[in-house]
């Protein structure tokens, strides 16, 4: 009924302005009509570019855990959002992650400190727009915790040649971090209200980077790319909690591998000074992927190759090899090998002079990632497509699983470390 | 020197293994699990950073962290 009274009042309105159109002058007409085209073309056109909208956009949400036998457990959850517009060469990424991390690992009971618990927040935000081969991308990132804060600033540029068989990329980040303290004098960060203010202490490090790189198709199942970036740090990286114990000559060439702590305090001098690294450190790496389509399965391999001006040489291999299991499901080992040599300030036992001048050692550390160390990886995961029948993997949860074990070779208070890695995520394309 | 004969050695097998692939036959390189999505999430890139004195490879615009 409702309906017929609508049609009804359409018709009368249709009539009356026919009507009123027929009595007016023609000049008049002509800009009626004028008008009224161009209101039919504006629509047309917004009409198209509604049914143009191919834009994609994804959601997913990822949550991870890490637990390792020293006592450090990790709990990471993580949202990402993207909108990309194939058509027109523009996407806006965004991620939110959030890692609530506890430990009580060897470095912290060394300092005779509680179970240290500390929350850091981080996001970032993408843009790029690429409407034809040349593309441009803006990247920003910003990362908090009580007793640091970090943000970095990106962009990168990228050229197809030769029908997208080749792609060159380019560019440029810098980042700006802020060291704080939390916590009392000798003791590990604790808790978010015993933070010394940024404004009292802080420490900055200044970070740019360059990389450089370039794509290739190798063949018509086969995409090869290699990547140089370039790193220059400048700033005190030390940390303001660790303090690294000293020895006399002769003790210290005496220190056993993965030395306990009560050894350490048994046999160390009674000064105990702060970390100190050396205010600048530039580093190069140069990391070359390859991916291979078989029939029914994909492989993934990656390898870096790494040095600094600190001496730290490091090699690090990455291997995937996806089967897939039927239309919905996918399946892969994954195997990571990294090793690295020492800095050259390196020491397991650094050694300082008697008192009261100590004549301590201008650099010293207790960060077992700068010390020589070699870790393997190895696990899996599965992905499992959730969508509709037509298009399947719109909608796809995926499980992963690594188990971790890291040798240190030239290390106090640990010599090895046992860990677990699991996560699982969802992505759904909207 | 290595890092510099590794380079040279990875250019050199990408530039021999040059082929234009036209694009109606690039229907295995358009497979999903070509792409980095199946890769490990931001934890697992987070951890990585964290246990290996070495960095690169990652995003242009990485914030810090106090993490080690």
């Amino acid at each position: 009924m409702r309906k017929l009274v609508l049609a009804a009042c359409a018709m009368v309105a249709g009539a009356s302005s026919a009507w009123a159109s027929d009595d007016t002058d023609p000049a008049e007409q002509s800009v009626a009509r004028k008008d009224r085209g161009e209101q039919l073309a504006a629509e047309r056109v917004a009409q198209t570019a509604k049914l143009d909208d191919n834009s994609t956009k994804r959601a997913s949400f990822e949550v991870a855990t890490y637990a390792d036998s020293d006592h450090v457990t990790v709990f990471t959850p993580s949202i990402a959002a993207s909108i990309e517009n194939v058509v027109q060469g523009a996407s806006l990424r965004g991620r939110y992650i959030i890692d609530v991390v506890s430990a009580a690992s060897a470095d912290v009971v060394s300092t005779a400190s509680p179970r240290w618990n500390e929350v850091r927040n981080a996001g970032s935000l993408e843009a790029t727009y690429k409407p034809k081969t040349f593309g441009v991308t803006l990247a920003g990132s910003l990362s908090s915790e009580p007793d640091y804060f970090s943000f970095g600033l990106g962009s990168e540029m990228t050229l197809d040649l030769n029908e997208k068989n080749t792609t060159l990329e380019a560019g440029f980040g810098y980042g700006h971090d802020e060291v704080g303290r939390c916590g009392a004098e000798n003791s590990p960060a604790a808790t978010v209200q015993t933070c010394t203010s940024f404004g009292v202490f802080s420490r900055v490090i200044n970070r740019s980077s360059f990389n450089f790189g370039i794509t290739q198709l190798l063949g018509a199942a086969t995409v090869g790319a290699i990547v140089a970036d370039i790193g220059i740090e400048n700033g005190d990286s030390s940390k303001p909690y660790r303090y690294v114990p000293m020895f006399a000559a002769d003790v210290a060439a005496s220190a056993p591998l993965g030395a306990s702590y009560a050894w350490v305090t048994a046999n160390r001098l009674p000064e105990r000074p702060l970390e100190q690294l050396p205010l600048s450190r530039n580093r190069l790496s140069v990391t070359g992927r390859l991916s291979h389509r078989f029939d029914g399965s994909t492989l993934k391999l990656e390898e870096r190759v790494y040095g600094d001006n600190w001496a730290l040489f490091a090699s690090t291999t990455d291997a995937r090899w996806i089967f897939d299991v039927g239309k919905r499901v996918g399946i892969w080992p994954h195997v990571r090998f990294h090793a690295q040599t020492a800095v050259s300030f390196w020491q397991r036992a650094y050694v300082s002079g008697p008192a009261p001048g100590w004549d301590l050692p201008v650099f010293r550390t207790g960060d077992r990632e700068l010390g020589p160390l070699w870790s393997g990886t190895g696990g899996g995961g599965m992905y499992l497509y959730v969508g509709s029948d037509a298009e399947p993997q719109k909608a796809r949860f995926t499980v992963q699983v690594d188990g971790m074990y890291t040798s240190f070779l030239d290390d106090l208070y640990l010599a090895s470390r046992s860990g677990v890695l699991a996560s699982l995520a969802f992505q759904v394309e909207l | 020197m290595t890092l510099k004969l590794s380079l040279l050695a990875a250019l050199t097998a990408l530039a021999m293994g040059c082929t234009h692939v036209a694009p109606y036959e690039r229907g295995k390189l358009a497979h999903p699990t070509m792409t980095d999505e199946l890769a490990g999430g931001p934890a697992a890139d987070h951890v990585y950073a964290v246990h290996e004195g070495a960095t690169g490879g990652g995003s242009i615009a990485e914030s810090g962290c106090g993490c080690n």
